[in-house]
Formats: structure tokens, C-alpha cells, sequence
């Protein structure tokens, strides 16, 4: 390590020592709390009520926005009890819009759907991240296209609609959209509103839960399929939808060109995670899988296998062993507590593997 | 050393250790948004009064003001370290999942690297404290504070090093850490890196202090860089006196034992709370001078509890008081000017051999005396390597 002196050799570091953006940081976001020079942050404008249990979030982001495509998600991250959290969420609005919108349907036992739902108001600012996913159109677009949505899974494709619209579309396309009830359609409105003003676009709505009259009920089939579309292989297809749906779409539609997102209902996920006996530890930093038993502490399995993270006290006080996980759940040794999936801080002495981890180690 | 709480067989120090796990729990359960609130209201306070100190320093054209703006230079650098960096660093706001806030990528304004910090305070000092060669806080590898050190001579200039510490203790404590990070890796792996590199480590966060204090903003005001350089000067030692201060009444009043490694080889969790009880000293005051002290103030509560936001040891201490008072075991308390003579007549004494000392400290019984922890281990505490000696330099 080249050190004296630092200044000369290490320059940049040097500066970022001064916390020069830090200081930004904090005095832009005492002018107004939207400005930043490190993270997107995005003032909200309107809350819109789509049904009775779904939002549409009106946001108005910062200079650091790049802009998007139709079809694409973004980590949204916003304070719940002191504490930061993250959720995906697929934007709603055309890249040309003003402004940006996500729309969140209240998942049961969802943390993030809930507060959303429930607390997100008119002057909020909430934290996002840059746009990801690969759901999104080609450039040269296919002459017929066939949605498939369930649920939630509505709002990336209610976006690549609004896109085709916007780029005056001339072929055809179907959306068989897959909802409990007719009263949980989301974005029901503005998806009429295409249809009606673009006649390309049919719509047909199932209802899983809650047959209504003239509809067809149940969930997707190959029947179902048949019944509204000819020729399956002329179509581009894109499936958004919970896991089964997934899968079925995948079986049905084998040999078909297929664009698919998963879409993952937060608080269902953790229930999900059983104990396998062994469960696979990626560790990121090193690039390297192990296996670990899920019996003790990860940071024990992992020194059983000669692996030495650091460490400290060894229970759980002196956090010199926090590590980050970006995937995977644990028990939390000291009071059980089962963890949530998705990134955070764990401390690995007093943590125990539950299901597939990667860890930042 | 002696004690003067009473001594608890295996089951009531066990009972002890449910009741302070159990309220523990409690008031972990009600961390949220308020302590967040707290914490990011610190953080203000500090950015804040760092503009407004350099700032008088920078624009002031009489002593007034310049005096006026080290000090306030000085109270930046106070809650800096205390009230956000040190409970920071133990990871008491991790939860937040804040990188402003996190113990992984917090750097505070001092020469300790904050790494190395965490290393041998976190793990070291918290897990072994006051353990005679075990905790490399206790007096700092040079000052003899109890009979289970060996009077040397050189001992007889404690109050004088120790006023040298006192002024510098930043210094004290960076140096400090590199040493301890090394030793006590223990050697299979220690191969990889020398001495140096733990070195080199702290030699690059003095040189980033010593530019930022001393060349950048001095060079700022061109030729007003005498003033500036004063001004840091003046705030850096301000800091330095008042941790130094905090951090002895919390460790070495009268009445704070020191154990020896003997004393806590398989020692249970409910063991190691009374030890950390036994070995701390709270200041009261009011609630301005505990956010000053970064809560250390409230040193056993943050013994017991590293890394509950400090904050919440103002509605602890009285309840722990409680527990203390039920078991018959003494809870260490004073005012900051009783507490801070308390230790330096603690270090005067002790310069002196056993025979005068302990006449000094009125002590009765002149051999350490086992404080009673020890009974039959139901949970230990796993030593990471097997190279339990101390090695010290
Ligand atoms: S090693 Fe101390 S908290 Fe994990």
C-alpha cells in the first residue's frame, strides 16, 4: 500500500475523505429535500386511488433521473419506523410524462404495499433507484402482440400499452388480464381509454375469485388461450403475472417467443422459505459457493469450513461481524426472528441460514 | 481489587442476567422512528455547528469571535466523535439502513481509523472489560491502576502522562489501535500483513486529519493561515479533554474493579453483565451534558448494552438501578467533579508503590481478591482463536 504521502498518491480518495458530496448532501437537502447529488430522490405530486386497495404514486424525481422504458422497474426505497426499505416497483407512466408513476396494489402482510397504501401523501419524498428489466419493447415492433397479466402484473404491461399507443401502433394486440374480481381490475379506466381510442387493442378480463356475467372466470388455460387468440406463433408474447401463472404461461406457450417478468408478492415470499437441510451460501466478494447446514451460526459454518469472516465478541454485541445480504432469509439467534428476504445488514454470529444466502463477503 | 457489592451465588447472577436480558428486550422492542429522529437531529447539529465554527474562525476580526468559533469548532468535533461517530460505530443505528448512519461506512473526525476503532473497542475492549491484559483500554498499557499491576518507578510519572494523554487523546487512542488490531490476529493468519500495513492504515487518517485541519482550510484563508491553524488547534484539544475526561470516569473511578483473565474463562452471559456492572462508572447531569458525553455518561448501561441507541439509556439507568439495588450490587454514580477527582486520585495513588497506595485509596485488604463471578458455565464465550494470552507490547 502506497501511503505517504496519501495526498499525492491517492488523490481522489483523499478528496472523497472531505465528504465533499456529503456536505452537498446535506445542504441541498436543507434547501428542499428533493435535491441531492447522490441519489435520486423524488418529491410525490399526486396519490391517486386506482381501486380500493391499489394507489397510483405521482412522483416528481431530481436531476439525477435519466429516464426509462416503458416496461421497466424501479428499487424504490422510503422510510418505514426510522428504518430503509426497498421494493421493486414497475413504472406505470410513458417515459414522456412529466412525471413518473408508480402504481402499488396492497399485498396481504406486504410491508411496503401496505404503508404505501396507507401513509404515502401529497409532498412525501421517497428515494429511487436507476430503472432496470428487460421487459420492454424491440425497436422494430411485431405486427401482433398477446399480454398476459395477473394481478398487479397489469402495470409494466398498462406502460408498454400506453407506449404502443404513443408510437401509433398499427397491428393488433390482445390482453387477457387475470384478476380476482371485477372490482380489483387495476388502472381499469385508462387500459378502456386505449382501447376505445386506438381500436387495435382488445381486452378480455377473467375473474379468478368472483365470476361476473359475460366474463369468463378461472385462471389460464389452454382453453382460454384458444379461445382468443389464433395461431399462437404469430404472436410476441409478454407475461407478467404472480409465480403459478408464470410457470403455466412458460408450459403452454413452449417454442413461442416469450418475454416474462416475475412478479414478487412481498410478504408471501418469507412464509415460502423452508428448511432443506443444506442450503447454499454464495459469497459475492470471494466468488465462491458453499454449503452450510443451517444448523448453527453462519459465522461457526462458515469458520468450519475455513472461512474467516471477521469477527469479534461472538455474540452479537460488537457488530464487528455485520456483513451485507443481498438475497436470502436467516433466523436471527438471540430472539428467533425469521428475516425478510431481500438486502440488508446482517451480523452473521448470531444469524442462522434459513435458505439460499449470497452474502457480500 | 476489592468489591464492595455483594457476592451472588451461580443462581442469583443468573436471575440477574434474565432481568437485564428481559429489559433489554423491552426497550429494544420500542426502537424506531423516534431514535432515527434523534440520530439524524445529531447529525444536523454537528454539520451545522462545524459551518458555524469554521466559519467564525475563518471570518473573525477580533478575539471574541475566534475564541467564540474554536470553541463552538471544539463541540462539532465533541458530537462528531461521542454522540454520533462512537454509537454509530457500535452499530447502534445499523438498523436504519442508512449509510450515514452505518458502522460500516461511517469515518469520523479524529486520527483514529475508525476500523481499527472498531476492532479493538467493539470487540476488544467490550467483550473484555477491564480485564487486566486483556483490555488494552485499561490505563492505556502505562497507567497502573490497581495492585494486579506491578508498580515499576516509571509509574511515579503517571500524572505527568497522564496530562499528556489527557491533551492529546486522540493520538492516544489512534496509536493505539493499529498495535491491538495486529497482536491479536492471531497468527495463522496474520501471514498475509505486517505490522506496517496495520500501521500504514493509521498513518494515512493522520495525515487526512492533519491536511484537513492544518493545510486545507488554513490555505482557504491565505495569508489569515495562522489563525485558522490556531483555531483547529484550540478545537482539537478541547475535544481531546473532554473524551479523555468522559472516557476515565467511565472506566477508573474508585470503585471500578479489574478482573484478570483467570476470572472470566467461561464466563455466561449473565456473568459477563455484572462484570461489565461492576466495572463502569456513570456521570449524572442533565440531559445536554449526557448528549455531550455521547450517553457515555451512562458508561454501564452502554457496558450492557453497546448497541442500543444511547439515547435510550436515559429511561434504562433507573430500572437497571433497580435491579442493581434488589441484588445487592453497588451502581457506580456520581457527579462529573466528584467522579473525575475520584480517578485522578486513583492515578496519583496507584504512581506509588502498593504500601503507600493503598494507604492513599484507604483500602483495607492490599491483594486482589477475586470478585466472586465465577461458578459452573452454562454458556461461554467462545474465544476465536486459541491463542487466549494476551500478547501485549
Ligand atoms: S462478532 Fe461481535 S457482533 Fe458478531
Amino acid at each position: 500500500m502506497k501511503t505517504f504521502p496519501f495526498i499525492y498518491n491517492e488523490p481522489r480518495q483523499f478528496l472523497s475523505s472531505l465528504q465533499g458530496k456529503q456536505w452537498a448532501d446535506f445542504l441541498l437537502g436543507e434547501i428542499n429535500p428533493r435535491f441531492s447529488v447522490t441519489t435520486i430522490k423524488a418529491k410525490v405530486v399526486a396519490v391517486r386511488e386506482e381501486t380500493a386497495d391499489a394507489k397510483t404514486i405521482v412522483l416528481k424525481p431530481n436531476w439525477l433521473w435519466k429516464g426509462f422504458r416503458s416496461g421497466q422497474h424501479v428499487p424504490v426505497t422510503l422510510e418505514i419506523a426510522g428504518r430503509r426499505v426497498t421494493r421493486y416497483y414497475s413504472l406505470s407512466s410513458l417515459p414522456k410524462d412529466k412525471y413518473l408513476s408508480i402504481t402499488v396494489k396492497r399485498q396481504k402482510g406486504g410491508l411496503v404495499s401496505n404503508f404505501i397504501n396507507t401513509n404515502i401523501k401529497k409532498g412525501d419524498v421517497l428515494e429511487l433507484g436507476d430503472p432496470t428489466g428487460h421487459f420492454t419493447l424491440p425497436k422494430t415492433l411485431p405486427s401482433k402482440f398477446l399480454f398476459l397479466a395477473g394481478g398487479s402484473g397489469i402495470t409494466p404491461i398498462h406502460s408498454i400499452l400506453k407506449q404502443l399507443a404513443a408510437n401509433q401502433f398499427k397491428g393488433k394486440a390482445t390482453l387477457l388480464y387475470f384478476v380476482r374480481s371485477f372490482e380489483d381490475i387495476i388502472l381499469h379506466s385508462s387500459l378502456e381509454e386505449i382501447a376505445k381510442s386506438t381500436g387495435w387493442l382488445e381486452i378480455k378480463y377473467i375473474f379468478s375469485d368472483v365470476p361476473k356475467e359475460g366474463y369468463d372466470s378461472g385462471f389460464l388455460s389452454k382453453e382460454i388461450l384458444q379461445k382468443y387468440t389464433e395461431d399462437l406463433k404469430s404472436y410476441s408474447v409478454y407475461v407478467c403475472g404472480p409465480a403459478p401463472m408464470q410457470t403455466k404461461a412458460l408450459s403452454l406457450l413452449e417454442g413461442i417467443d416469450v418475454k416474462s417478468e416475475l412478479f414478487l408478492l412481498p410478504g408471501q415470499t418469507s412464509s415460502k422459505v423452508k428448511k432443506t437441510g443444506t442450503v447454499d451460501v454464495f459469497l459475492s466478494l470471494s466468488h465462491k459457493t458453499i454449503q452450510v447446514k443451517g444448523e448453527r451460526s453462519l459465522l461457526e459454518e462458515l469458520e468450519d469450513q475455513g472461512i474467516y469472516p471477521q469477527s469479534g465478541c461472538r455474540m452479537g454485541i460488537c457488530h464487528t461481524c455485520v456483513c451485507k445480504k443481498a438475497v436470502g432469509s436467516v433466523t436471527d439467534l438471540s430472539n428467533g426472528e425469521v428475516s425478510e428476504l431481500g438486502e440488508e445488514n446482517i451480523q452473521i454470529c448470531v444469524s442462522r441460514a434459513e435458505s439460499n444466502l449470497e452474502l457480500e463477503l | 481489587m476489592r468489591t464492595i457489592s455483594k457476592k451472588l451465588n451461580h443462581e442469583e447472577i443468573e436471575a440477574f442476567g434474565k432481568e437485564v436480558d428481559a429489559l433489554r428486550e423491552e426497550v429494544m422492542a420500542k426502537v424506531g422512528k423516534e431514535d432515527a429522529d434523534h440520530i439524524r437531529s445529531i447529525y444536523k447539529i454537528y454539520r451545522y455547528t462545524e459551518i458555524l465554527g469554521r466559519g467564525l474562525i475563518h471570518f473573525s476580526f477580533e478575539p471574541i469571535s475566534f475564541v467564540a468559533g474554536s470553541l463552538i469548532l471544539g463541540a462539532s468535533k465533541i458530537i462528531n466523535n461521542m454522540e454520533l461517530g462512537h454509537n454509530v460505530l457500535h452499530g447502534q443505528y445499523d438498523w436504519m439502513n442508512d449509510p450515514r448512519f452505518n458502522s460500516r461506512t461511517f469515518e469520523w473526525d479524529i486520527v483514529s481509523d475508525s476500523h481499527q476503532w472498531k476492532f479493538y473497542h467493539n470487540y476488544m475492549h467490550h467483550t473484555y472489560t477491564n480485564v487486566l491484559n486483556k483490555d488494552h483500554d485499561y490505563g492505556y498499557n502505562f497507567t497502573r491502576l490497581t495492585e494486579a499491576q506491578k508498580w515499576k518507578p516509571v509509574h511515579l510519572t503517571q500524572p505527568f502522562t497522564n496530562m499528556f494523554l489527557a491533551m492529546n487523546f486522540q493520538w492516544g487512542v489512534g496509536a493505539h489501535g493499529y498495535r491491538v488490531e495486529y497482536m491479536e490476529i492471531p497468527k495463522k493468519q496474520r501471514k498475509k500483513k505486517s505490522l506496517k500495513d496495520y500501521k500504514a492504515v493509521f498513518f494515512k487518517k493522520i495525515e487526512l486529519q492533519l491536511v484537513k485541519d492544518y493545510l486545507f482550510f488554513p490555505l482557504l484563508a491565505g495569508l489569515n493561515f495562522p489563525k485558522i491553524i490556531l483555531g483547529n488547534l484550540i478545537a482539537n484539544l478541547i475535544r481531546n479533554l473532554w473524551t479523555y475526561a468522559v472516557i476515565f470516569c467511565g472506566h477508573f473511578t474508585e470503585n471500578a474493579e479489574s478482573f484478570s483473565v483467570d476470572d472470566i474463562t467461561g464466563e455466561t452471559k449473565a456473568q459477563w453483565y455484572l462484570r461489565q456492572l461492576k466495572g463502569s462508572s456513570n456521570l449524572d447531569g442533565s440531559n445536554f451534558f449526557y448528549t455531550m458525553t455521547g450517553h457515555l455518561s451512562h458508561q454501564i448501561e452502554h457496558h450492557m448494552f453497546p448497541d442500543m441507541p444511547a439515547k435510550r439509556y436515559r429511561e434504562v439507568a433507573p430500572r437497571l438501578k433497580e435491579i442493581c439495588a434488589k441484588y445487592g450490587q453497588h451502581y457506580n454514580t456520581g457527579r462529573f467533579v466528584k467522579q473525575f477527582a475520584s480517578v485522578w486520585k486513583r492515578i496519583v495513588a496507584y504512581s506509588f508503590p502498593d504500601s503507600i497506595a493503598g494507604k492513599l485509596m484507604g483500602n483495607k485488604k492490599k491483594y486482589l481478591e477475586p470478585t466472586g463471578l465465577l461458578s459452573q458455565p452454562s454458556f461461554q464465550i467462545s474465544l476465536p482463536n486459541e491463542e487466549k494470552s494476551a500478547t501485549l507490547i
